[in-house]
């Protein structure tokens, strides 16, 4: 399979890698922040993303293969995550699916991020770090349309 | 809130802000604001509008869609096309069909966790728009889906942006 198009701006592959940068460092966890990457890049269905962050995850064992295996199923995972990182992917997953159901009156979803999922991460993130999540979180939403938009291959070089 | 309609009944109060992340995550704002700028250049700014209009309806941000329409509005945006948009497939004579493109392929990368992006939406769109462009009509559309989360995960309060204020 080949690239739709490897065609983007120079300017918009440099600003976006800024702000994923200023993110991970703000959260100052690696193992989260793959974490994070991976569960979103599934959900929007990234290919690119999907290899690139698990080989990144994967190198020197910055998540461990049990967590890696569970992710999908993270909520039935028993205590393969902690309080703290279910609690990132529980936003994670909500900052991700905005796009859900048609009316959160009728119960068939409408999307939003529930104030239950918020106040959950903002009891074991503070701002500055809340604030940078949120960040990855958008910035590798942002990577997974730029991909699958353009249909980069898995493991390509040129993107 | 600024509303012109006159009621004899109180509105519901607005909800408040969850976080000021911009200013707790500059560096990351910065970018955000940078990346804006590089994926607008060479687009039509009616175009964006309604794209970035769409995409805002499709990710339910309130912030978003009361900034993008004062702003389509204060260029000579018509109402009635503001107003259909949400329907455009059954209203497609208010719009060329170069926007039609667009606004498919708005849907289609903005609804990612449904699958994919369909060959035939973005062999439409390659059809009106010329590789580079395409390419910038691609950014664009994932910067609004990224101003899109900020602004519902922060839950930035919409009615209070003036036209112009942000560009």
């Amino acid at each position: 399979m080949t690239a739709r198009t490897t065609r983007l701006d120079d300017g918009v592959r440099a600003a976006l890698r800024a702000a994923g940068a200023a993110a991970k460092k703000g959260l100052a966890d690696p193992g989260l922040a793959e974490l994070v990457q991976i569960r979103a890049s599934q959900l929007n269905h990234c290919a690119f993303c999907l290899d690139m962050h698990l080989a990144i995850a994967r190198k020197d064992g910055v998540v461990s293969e049990a967590q890696l295996d569970l992710l999908d199923a993270w909520e039935e995972a028993g205590d393969v995550f902690d309080a703290r990182e279910r609690a990132a992917l529980e936003l994670t997953e909500a900052v991700t699916v905005l796009t859900g159901g048609t009316s959160r009156a009728c119960g068939s979803g409408g999307g939003f991020v529930p104030d239950e999922v918020y106040e959950r991460a903002a009891r074991h993130f503070d701002a500055a770090v809340l604030a940078h999540l949120i960040g990855l979180i958008i910035v590798i939403n942002s990577w997974n349309r730029l991909m699958v938009g353009r249909r980069i291959p898995p493991g390509s070089t040129e993107w | 809130m600024t509303t012109n309609v006159e009621t004899t009944e109180e509105y519901a109060p607005e909800l408040p802000v969850r976080l000021e992340w911009a200013e707790h995550a500059p560096e990351v704002f910065k970018a955000m604001v940078r990346l804006d700028a590089a994926a607008r250049k060479g687009l039509d700014a009616r175009l964006l509008e309604l794209v970035k209009i769409r995409a805002s309806q499709i990710n339910h941000c309130a912030f978003c869609l009361d900034m993008h329409t004062k702003d389509a509005l204060a260029a000579g945006e018509s109402v009635e096309r503001l107003v259909q948009l949400s329907a455009w497939e059954e209203s497609r004579h208010f719009y060329t069909a170069k926007e039609l493109a667009a606004l498919e392929l708005t849907e289609a990368v903005t609804v990612l966790t449904d699958g994919f992006v369909p060959d035939e939406v973005y062999e439409r769109a390659a059809k009106h728009f010329e590789e580079a462009e395409l390419a910038q009509l691609i950014a664009s559309i994932t910067v609004i889906n990224a101003w899109n989360r900020f602004g519902v995960t922060c839950r930035k309060t919409p009615g209070h942006y003036r036209p112009g204020q942000h560009a």
